[in-house]
């Protein structure tokens, strides 16, 4: 199954994992800090960091006790053949459901901003077909793609310095204002930026240099984790502590003061590139849908798989008209199944290694 | 048979790539490049635009309409029925709005399609005028650009040399809702011609409360360490004797550069306490005494003197109208958080009962080319 050609590199797992983090989350994110935390906010980021570079540490040592197959060989090798199956739906729903999410998502930020009179089935549709394009061949092309698209975009940053002039830097003191329990409070917000390092339980395998392993999640982790600091801190400063909860996307809206002699209304521009961005959230969740079922179907191919899957969100979108709030609501039952598959899952899973291995040792001797 | 699918896949996708259909070319537009705010004198809010024609038949090269309307969307529903063109607002320079439309409290409200509708510009420059908005929108000068460009351009140019500030929708929106600052807002004028005066100062509920000139706009963003490329004072040195005479015998220009106000905020005895410390260098660019009988730290001292009262005028009037145009309430919260809280429903009042020192500090740089 795994062969020279389907590997990735250690780069390609880092900027896989990063890119998975890095999605639509961001464009809210400084308004559910601030709402929750106020301008302590960015405190909270640091850390949700310091625990899923915690966990991501913990799947890669469970990873390690079977190098050569994803998670659902792990838990079928643990667990017996029923009970690795019962994990595989269990996976593919919670991918299928989080990718549901983020594409009809994509295409309805694509709509609110850039295309206001286009049908938003006509948007899933064109969206679909690239979808389809890149998904269908197997995990190193996917690497790929994700790789070139974080080098593609990586001068949005350089962009979103520019409004930083307005920005008035005493709004962010003084820290600590009410103190850490609304701090905490904002954890539950900001953890769920870091959901998606759970992919590793599906790419270790595929790594060309296993050692690198924990290097490259710890890397993944922290560029997210300077990308959040860096646009909330940004977004916190630029606009009063009074006003941010107002705006639903204010990481959009600092953009919108940029204006040079020759183009206005920058913001259009860049988001028409970061829909490239949430594109490396949603085609790797993509794979692992497909990759979840051609696996419970025990098929290698997984390039039909795909083009049901996109043939379904079209129905589905036919059927139930996407809106923002049915959108949201998903979200927030996803993101509890988020928790438990990215967070507890993994803390138990290891315990329970951590056991076996133990018991198994003292049975040999 | 798989070729034959694949073209007519490609086709019909071809097909539906229709983003652009709704094409509309240029000159079939108006693009409304000032919208004008105003109340008449019944209170009927009173929507105006103005926007370029591009067309060769027309005598004149910009159109103007005025009506009454319920809201700014609104509006548009009557501006497509008396244009030839489709109306777009996503190129606005200049938002005026009436100083008629300040002087009521919730105002700010009807500016919320600008903020809700994504394709609004945040960049326009918002202009208070001092009279109705129709006279200056009519304003057709011989002498200077069109009308939009021209304000927008005269606008520029003095928030550049500091006589006025950058006043946005984005910039009002987060004065607005701030707490611990007031709004404030370029204003001009129609006389003979349109001017600038200064800025239009608001409470914190947006209602109009005072106007500042030119000199004192100046002021209040070294106050608020804002300073932009250029600032020039002129100031008379009443301790030179003389009072000036006919051609102001005691006047002094001087260039201001590298502007550093620094604010010690402290809190007791139940009230605040803002301690500035200004430092500036100073050129002489203009001087209309002869330099020779007074030496130069003397000079400094009569700056420092002159500004210094200049500075407190100016804080005395913020705190009459217990407004906080300089944003100490910021400041406020940055350094004394909890006593900030409990001020915050009420900023303008406490800032009007705390103690704002100033002390200047004037080295001078140059004295020009001649003695």
């Amino acid at each position: 199954m795994i062969n020279k050609k389907n590997q990735i590199t250690p780069m390609q797992f880092i900027l896989l994992i990063h890119g998975v983090q890095m999605g639509v989350g961001v464009l809210t994110l400084p308004r559910e800090l601030a709402q929750k935390a106020g301008t302590d906010g960015w405190i909270a980021i640091i850390i949700c960091w310091f625990f899923s570079t915690l966990i991501s540490l913990i799947i890669i040592q469970i990873m390690k006790k079977y190098p050569n197959g994803t998670i659902l060989d792990l838990v079928t090798h643990y667990f017996g053949k029923w009970i690795g199956r019962a994990s595989t739906i269990i996976f593919a729903l919670y991918f299928a459901i989080l990718t549901h999410v983020l594409f009809i998502r994509e295409a309805l930020f694509i709509q609110a901003w850039i295309l206001p009179h286009t049908n938003i089935l006509i948007l899933i549709l064109l969206l679909s077909i690239p979808s389809y394009l890149i998904v269908r061949k197997n995990i190193s092309i996917l690497a790929r793609y994700s790789q070139f698209v974080y080098f593609m975009t990586l001068w949005a940053i350089l962009i979103y310095l520019i409004p930083m002039k307005h920005a008035e830097w005493l709004h962010l003191l003084p820290v600590l204002k009410e103190g850490w329990v609304p701090i905490f409070t904002a954890v539950k917000t900001a953890i769920l930026s870091f959901v998606g390092f759970e992919v590793a339980f599906f790419l270790y395998p595929y790594l060309q240099k296993k050692d690198k392993a924990s290097l490259g999640i710890v890397v993944a982790n922290t560029l997210s984790l300077l990308m959040y600091l860096m646009i909330t801190i940004g977004a916190f400063a630029f606009f009063s502590p009074d006003e941010i909860t107002i705006y639903n996307e204010p990481t959009i809206i600092i953009l919108k003061v940029i204006e040079f002699e020759f183009i206005e209304r920058l913001e259009i521009v860049f988001f028409s590139f970061y829909i490239f961005v949430i594109s490396t959230t949603v085609l790797p969740l993509m794979f692992m849908t497909v990759f979840c079922t051609s696996q419970l179907a025990g098929r290698q191919d997984h390039s039909r798989h795909i083009a049901w899957f996109l043939l379904l969100e079209c129905i589905f979108a036919v059927l139930f008209p996407p809106t923002f709030d049915n959108n949201f609501l998903l979200q927030k039952m996803i993101d509890q199944a988020g928790l438990i598959l990215a967070f507890a899952f993994p803390i138990c899973l290891w315990g329970y290694v951590w056991l076996h291995g133990l018991f198994k040792r003292r049975a040999s001797k | 048979m798989k070729r034959w699918f694949l073209v007519i896949l490609f086709l019909f996708l071809a097909a539906i790539l229709s983003s652009c259909g709704r094409s509309i070319p240029l000159e079939d537009l108006a693009i409304s490049l000032i919208l004008g705010v105003d109340l008449d004198e019944e209170d009927n809010l009173i929507i105006s635009e103005s926007s370029p024609v591009f067309n060769s038949e027309a005598k004149k090269k910009i159109e103007t309409y005025e009506l009454e309307a319920k809201t700014i969307r609104d509006s548009r529903r009557h501006f497509d029925a008396l244009t030839p063109g489709a109306v777009t607002a996503g190129k606005i320079q200049v938002l005026l709005i009436g100083k008629r439309v300040l002087e009521h409290e919730d105002w700010f409200n009807v500016l919320d399609t600008i903020y809700r509708n994504p394709t609004f510009s945040v960049n326009s420059r918002i202009i208070v005028v001092d009279g109705p908005v129709s006279d200056v929108i009519h304003y057709e000068p011989e002498d200077k650009p069109q009308l939009p460009l021209f304000l927008k351009e005269v606008i520029d140019k003095n928030i550049d040399r500091s006589r006025t500030v950058l006043a946005t929708p984005q910039s009002l929106h987060r004065q607005m809702y701030e707490k611990g600052m007031t709004p404030l807002i370029s204003e001009l004028k129609k006389g003979q011609d349109v001017e600038i005066v200064g800025v239009s100062l608001m409470d914190q509920y947006g209602k109009y409360v005072d106007t500042l000139g030119m000199q004192e706009t100046s002021l209040l963003i070294i106050l608020k360490d804002k300073q932009t490329e250029e600032l020039t004072i002129s100031i008379p040195l009443p301790e030179l004797g003389d009072e000036g005479g006919i051609f102001n015998k005691n006047e002094l220009s001087i260039d201001l550069s590298r502007i550093k106000s620094k604010v010690k905020t402290t809190y007791n005895q139940d009230k605040f306490h803002f301690n500035y410390k200004i430092h500036m260098t100073a050129s002489i660019v203009e001087q209309l005494f002869t330099s020779g009988n007074v030496k130069e730290n003397e000079l400094e001292k009569m700056i420092e003197q002159e500004l210094k009262s200049r500075f407190e005028g100016l804080i005395k009037k913020i705190q009459k109208n217990k407004i906080d145009p300089i944003g100490l309430g910021i400041y406020a919260r940055a350094y004394q958080y909890e006593q900030y809280k409990k001020v915050e429903g009420h900023w303008g009042e406490a800032l009007a009962d705390s103690n704002i020192d100033v002390s200047v500090d004037v080295t001078i740089k140059s004295t020009g080319a001649i003695r």
